[in-house]
């Protein structure tokens, strides 16, 4: 037996690495922004989308990449609230979306009339945090029913996050949600952290989360 | 959750590195996963173990070595000359 060692040291996410480069480069030259939304399933990304895009279709020229394992579901929903394309990505049992998969979808839009491109991740709060997808931004979102502590289960994911989102504030009356010591979890993870409180159902903190994307687009608000 | 894929991913780079010939040569596959790596070792572990016994491989095996930090890198590949494709 006659065995040979060949030293690698290479890391294992590089070429999906090297995709989502790609990716950046492509909506950078375009000048278009990008966000990936990351929650566990039911947290509200779709809603929050739906109701984005229901508010500010006729603003911003906005560009959706869903991802779902399985139904074209979310699509569909986020369909009847743009008369632009809403990409979905069935990922048939991947718990995350890939570079490869986001790169692909960016070939059916016009990033040449689009100011703002979604990533709808498929709802899991671990495995999309390991998969750059070349987004400018993750926006996480949780929700009051969910528990104080998920940054702190779920560290890896709100450490990347450069903004939160904490949905369904419609239910704190009902819900024992403490919601200083959410957000000091958080901050305590990435202190750096910026946060949005909504209620896609009520609208109430809606208008701030509008406001950021138009300043992410450089719109101005409507007077 | 996405151990299968990640295994996918090292097995593509071992594929990627080594020639047809020596793909069956193969006998072992070092990896560092780190701590902070957003892996569960034991379902990596299975999931290498299940694809590397297949071809283009053959009884390939995986050597783990757990460290800190989110490190998660193919660290080397053993091969063995002397081994005939049966």
């Amino acid at each position: 037996m006659t065995v040979r060692t060949i030293e690698l040291r290479e890391p294992v996410m590089a070429r999906n690495n090297e995709i989502a480069g790609t990716v950046r480069n492509r909506l950078a030259a375009a000048g278009v922004p990008a966000l990936n939304l990351v929650s566990s399933p039911g947290s509200g990304k779709t809603l929050l989308l739906e109701r984005t895009l229901a508010a500010l279709s006729d603003e911003l020229r906005m560009a959706v990449v869903t991802g779902d394992v399985q139904t074209q579901n979310d699509a569909d929903r986020l369909a009847r609230h743009t008369t632009r394309l809403v990409q979905a990505v069935v990922t048939g049992g991947a718990c995350h979306l890939d570079a490869k998969q986001v790169d692909v979808a960016l070939e059916a839009i016009d990033l040449a009339a689009t100011d703002l491109l979604f990533v709808e991740n498929v709802g899991n709060l671990v495995c999309p945090a390991s998969w750059d997808l070349g987004e400018d931004a993750k926006v996480v979102l949780f929700s009051v029913t969910e528990g104080e502590d998920k940054p702190l289960k779920y560290p890896k994911v709100f450490r990347q996050a450069k903004y939160a989102v904490l949905t369904k504030i419609d239910l704190l009356p009902y819900v024992p949600f403490n919601v200083e010591q959410a957000l000091g979890f958080a901050r305590e993870v990435n202190p750096d952290l910026a946060f949005f409180r909504t209620s896609a159902l009520t609208g109430e903190g809606l208008d701030t989360w509008f406001n950021f994307l138009r300043q992410l687009t450089r719109r101005p608000a409507p007077v | 959750m996405h151990e299968m894929s990640v295994a996918v991913e090292v097995c593509r780079l071992a594929e990627e590195r080594l020639s047809p010939v020596e793909l069956p040569q193969l006998i072992t596959v070092g990896i560092d996963v780190g701590d902070d790596a957003g892996l569960e070792p034991d379902n990596l572990l299975f999931c290498l173990e299940a694809l590397l016994a297949a071809p283009p491989f053959h009884r390939a095996r995986p050597d783990m070595t757990r460290c800190s930090g989110d490190v998660l890198r193919v660290t080397y590949l053993e091969l063995d000359d002397d081994r005939q494709d049966d």
